[in-house]
This record gives structure tokens, C-alpha cells and sequence, in this order.
């Protein structure tokens, strides 16, 4: 994608500096309920499953399937004005039904997207330390 | 079965101009549709004594000046004459726009006021939609959730209803003649209402195919259409309708939900018919009537698939089968089931549920100009996309 330096950089908070931080190692965790064993991705302050409070950020295997996709072609998503038409997917881990994670494809990969598609975690350098996982088709 | 069924009626409508130029700010579009409500009720405004609303500005990120970008109770209340100390009030923040209607509803059978002025004042937000995106000037910043879609370039809903139907698609076989079958008939019906943004505006089938992609596999014709304006309703009980100007179109029933949504990260297709099945339960038990019964369903098109997720959720066809249901039109106005008989929000303009409920009062109270079903006896009109949340009432001709 063109000009990476406008797309919008994550924010980390108390709750999102541990899954940013392993991103940078290229290591893609998830906070994980202690007592149920759920995945709660976007982090929790309690799990959304049991309400505990006990969560922990564990490793997971970045393999997934596509659980969805879509072609933005319209030219008005901060930062991302000048890649229309980008392709957006969404991965379903293998660790939990609906544990989702959103991704980018390059255009070129249109023809072999659909859903079901096997999907793997790689790690995309933003510059200025920001490190972001991204899934491509396996 | 509910036992506030036929004690209250909808017995005015008003609108203000729909339009994507408006020469006014919304608060006066606003003041045209309350006044002409209140007109169309034959009412002195001095007899409103409730008011409701849900304010809400279209999407996050969009305009929230009172007056400009939206028209709370307070900004109503400070600008129209009406009854000198307002007996109740309800502004909601979510359940779209039956829902205050509902709040109206028990009020009145509560005997906490009179009659309620329900109105939905909707603007076209200039600039565009931020997704939760911040920081002018410098590289943009996503904070909260947004950190995790924000950097994808994943911040715009029409995206999230893209994903869904996508989603849609493949588990049924479905295609996008199911929905160019939508869009065509929606077209076709606000071709026939003078106040539809499109209503000189005739759409074929190639027009419907040759628009451009906004997010695959949706294309412009399957997103409402933005507009200002404001359309208002005077709900009251049943003995004071029945002094009014109009036939009152009854609520015999009413219902709404809030999605148990199963991931935390966005809203899926399971998510949506969860949401809407519920709902529309509810709705049916309420009124002690059913699909079969409906003689029109004003379904809500925020965006042109949640149309076929309604008619699968409320139980108009089985799950799976809309896209054969709209088919060989069966949901024209002279057809089986006349479905967004105005033109819905992909044709009238986007009033968020609105215009489908002024619809259904028009069609009970033979009020529907060239649109009316002979004899249409009963009515639903639901909202929501379905997810997070929705409501829908149900008027009838008797109580
Ligand atoms: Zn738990």
C-alpha cells in the first residue's frame, strides 16, 4: 500500500500495550480469561464470557481461515484515500469460534480470496517503532 | 397477548422537505415537520404535552450540534410554542427510532400526558465519517477499539454490512440479483411519493448493475441515500384520536431488542438475525397477530441486505430463502407482500425508520396516495439494520 506514513497508528493503552509490545517482537498474542479459558480480542477490562477479572495475554498459533472479506473502493477511510480499491478480510482464528481479527490483502489477491480460505499471521513494519500483524492466504 | 393493543393511535404526520441541499439548518427543517404534524392532526400545538425523539447523528464521528446536526427534545422544547410546561418528555439512545415511539406509547396509557410529538431529524454529515480516527494535521490516531481496525482501514460500517452480506452470499447461494430485486422495487414505489428524494427518478436494471462499488459486494444503489430533513408523528390514545382530523392508525403492537453479540470486535451476519428474530418475536406476541396477517412490511434499509435479513427474522420467508422471496414481484405493491411501499431509505432518503412508519400509518388510514394497498388492514414497520439494536410497531385500520 502507497504511503504508509498517513495511515492511522494504534494507540496503546493499559489494557493494549501487551499486544502491541509482542507485535513489535513479531509475536501475535491475545488476552486470554484465566478462569474460562475465553479469548477476548479487542482486550477487556473483565471477560466477556465469566466477568473475571483475571485475563492474560497468551500466544496464539496465527493460523486462521477467512471469515469474511470486502473491497472498499470508496475513497473516504482515513488514511487509506489513495489505496482504493483495498481489500479488507476478516480471519478467524483457529484458537475460538469468532475470535476475529481484521486484516489487509494486496489488490492482486482478489481472484484467490473467499471465505474459508487458510490464513496466516505475518507482521507489517508502519515505521517510527509501530508493528502491525497482518494475515495473508496460505 | 399485550394489553395496550388499540389504546393508542398515530394520528398526524409531518414532513419536511428531503434534500441534499437544503437552504435551511436541520432545526428548521425540524420546526417545518413538527408544524406540519401538529397541522396535519388538525391540533392546536398548545396541546402537545410530551415529546420524544432519537437524536442520534448517523454514524460516530459525524456532527452532534444541537440545532445544525441534530434536534434534541431540549432544542424543540426552546423553539416551538407548545403546551406552556411540557407534561413528559423521552430521548433515546438507542433502539432507533420505534422506540420512542414505544416510550410514547406507555406514557400514554400511563396517563403522563396527552399527546406526544415523536420526531426523527436526521443530516448528511460533511466531512465524512472519522471511524474513531483522530489527529488533524499529524499522522491519524485510533484509539479503543478502533486500534484494532482503524490501521486496516476497516472504520466505515458500510464495510461491517459488506462483510455480513458477503457472509450471506456464501452460506446461501444468494446473489446480487436479490438485491438489485430490492433496489429495483424500492425505486419503483418512491416513484411514486411525492416527498422521495428519487421521486422523479426512474432506475432499470442496468442502471442497478452498472453503479459503482462503495465497499464489494455493495454497490451505491445498496446504501440510503443521505439526506437533511426531519419527519414528525403525533401518537396519542385512542378516544382523543378519534377526535382528530385523521383516520387513527392503530399500535397494536410493538417490540425491540438489543443484540447478544458473540464476538466483541464487530457485528456479524449471526449476530444480525439473533437480534432480529427476537425483536420481531416480540412484535407478533404483542399484537396477537403474525406474518400472514401483514397486508405491507416497512422494512428497514439502512443498508439494501438488512431488507432480506428482516424478511427471513420477522418470518416472512424461512432463514435462507429471501433472495427467492423478492423474486417475480412478490413484494411489488401489487404483489403478495408489499415491502418499503414508499421507497424505503434507499429511495425516500435516510429517516432511519421514519419514513417506514409514516408509511404504514398512510397505508391503514387509506392515506397512501397512488402507493395504497385496497383495504390494507395491518401494517408492520420495523428498524435496525438488525443488529445492535432495532424496534418495530405494528398499526392497524381497526383497534
Ligand atoms: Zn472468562
Amino acid at each position: 500500500m502507497n504511503d504508509i506514513s498517513k495511515k492511522p497508528t494504534p494507540v496503546p493503552d493499559d489494557l493494549s500495550r501487551p499486544f502491541w509490545a509482542a507485535a513489535q517482537e513479531r509475536r501475535l498474542v491475545v488476552q486470554r480469561c484465566a478462569g474460562c479459558g475465553y479469548y477476548n480480542h479487542p482486550p477487556r477490562v473483565f471477560c466477556d464470557a465469566c466477568l473475571a477479572q483475571d485475563l492474560r495475554f497468551e500466544p496464539v498459533s496465527g493460523r486462521g481461515a477467512v471469515y469474511s472479506f470486502t473491497v472498499m473502493h470508496q475513497r473516504d477511510v482515513a488514511g487509506f484515500e489513495q489505496d482504493a480499491p483495498f481489500i479488507n478480510i476478516v480471519v478467524e482464528l483457529a484458537e475460538q469460534p469468532r475470535l476475529l481479527m481484521v486484516s489487509n490483502l494486496p489488490i492482486a489477491e482478489r481472484p484467490k480470496v473467499s471465505i474459508g480460505t487458510a490464513a496466516e499471521v505475518y507482521f507489517e513494519d508502519r515505521g517510527d517503532g509501530v508493528v502491525i500483524p497482518q494475515f495473508r492466504l496460505v | 397477548m399485550w394489553q395496550g393493543k388499540g389504546k393508542t393511535a398515530i394520528a398526524g404526520i409531518g414532513y419536511s422537505e428531503i434534500t441534499r441541499k437544503p437552504g435551511k439548518p436541520l432545526g428548521l427543517l425540524a420546526v417545518d415537520a413538527c408544524r406540519a404534524a401538529i397541522a396535519d392532526a388538525g391540533l392546536d400545538p398548545a396541546r402537545i404535552d410530551g415529546l420524544a425523539t432519537y437524536p442520534e447523528s448517523p454514524f460516530a464521528g459525524a456532527g452532534n450540534r444541537d440545532g445544525e446536526d441534530v434536534v434534541s427534545v431540549n432544542w424543540i422544547m426552546n423553539h416551538l410554542a407548545l403546551a406552556p410546561d411540557l407534561r413528559w418528555y423521552a430521548q433515546i439512545e438507542t433502539g432507533m427510532i420505534a422506540s420512542p415511539i414505544i416510550e410514547a406509547v406507555n406514557a400514554l396509557i400511563a396517563g403522563a400526558c396527552d399527546y406526544v410529538m415523536v420526531w426523527r431529524a436526521l443530516h448528511r454529515p460533511r466531512p465524512r465519517a472519522s471511524g474513531g480516527v483522530t489527529g488533524h494535521g499529524g499522522p491519524p490516531r485510533a484509539a479503543g477499539d478502533a486500534q484494532f481496525l482503524a490501521p486496516y482501514g476497516a472504520s466505515s460500517i458500510v464495510q461491517t454490512h459488506a462483510l455480513a452480506w458477503q457472509r450471506y452470499m456464501h452460506r446461501y447461494g444468494a446473489t446480487r440479483d436479490a438485491l438489485a430485486a430490492l433496489a429495483l422495487n424500492s425505486r419503483r414505489n418512491a416513484n411514486l411519493n411525492p416527498r422521495a428524494f428519487f421521486f422523479k427518478d426512474p432506475m432499470s436494471r442496468d442502471d442497478y448493475f452498472n453503479s459503482r462499488w462503495i465497499a464489494e459486494p455493495l454497490c451505491l444503489f445498496d446504501c440510503d441515500v443521505p439526506v437533511d430533513g426531519c419527519v414528525a408523528l403525533i401518537v396519542t390514545t385512542t378516544e382523543r384520536a378519534r377526535d382528530l382530523s385523521n383516520p387513527p392508525a392503530y399500535i397494536a403492537g410493538y417490540g425491540q431488542n438489543t443484540a447478544r453479540r458473540r464476538t466483541l470486535l464487530y457485528y456479524t451476519l449471526d449476530d444480525y438475525m439473533a437480534c432480529g428474530t427476537s425483536l420481531a418475536n416480540k412484535l407478533w406476541q404483542s399484537a396477537g397477530l403474525g406474518p400472514r396477517d401483514m397486508d405491507a412490511a416497512q422494512l428497514y434499509d439502512g443498508f439494501n441486505p438488512s431488507t432480506l435479513y428482516w424478511l427471513e427474522a420477522a418470518g416472512f420467508c424461512a432463514e435462507g430463502e429471501g433472495a427467492a422471496f423478492v423474486r417475480d414481484g412478490r413484494i411489488a405493491l401489487e404483489g403478495e407482500l408489499p415491502v418499503n411501499t414508499f421507497g424505503g431509505s434507499l429511495s425516500e432518503g435516510r429517516m432511519h425508520g421514519m419514513g417506514h412508519i409514516a408509511e404504514a400509518v398512510r397505508q391503514v388510514t387509506d392515506r397512501a396516495e397512488r402507493r395504497q394497498i385496497p383495504d390494507a388492514s395491518a401494517v408492520c414497520a420495523i428498524d435496525g439494520s438488525p443488529m445492535l439494536r432495532g424496534s418495530g410497531i405494528i398499526v392497524t385500520r381497526d383497534p
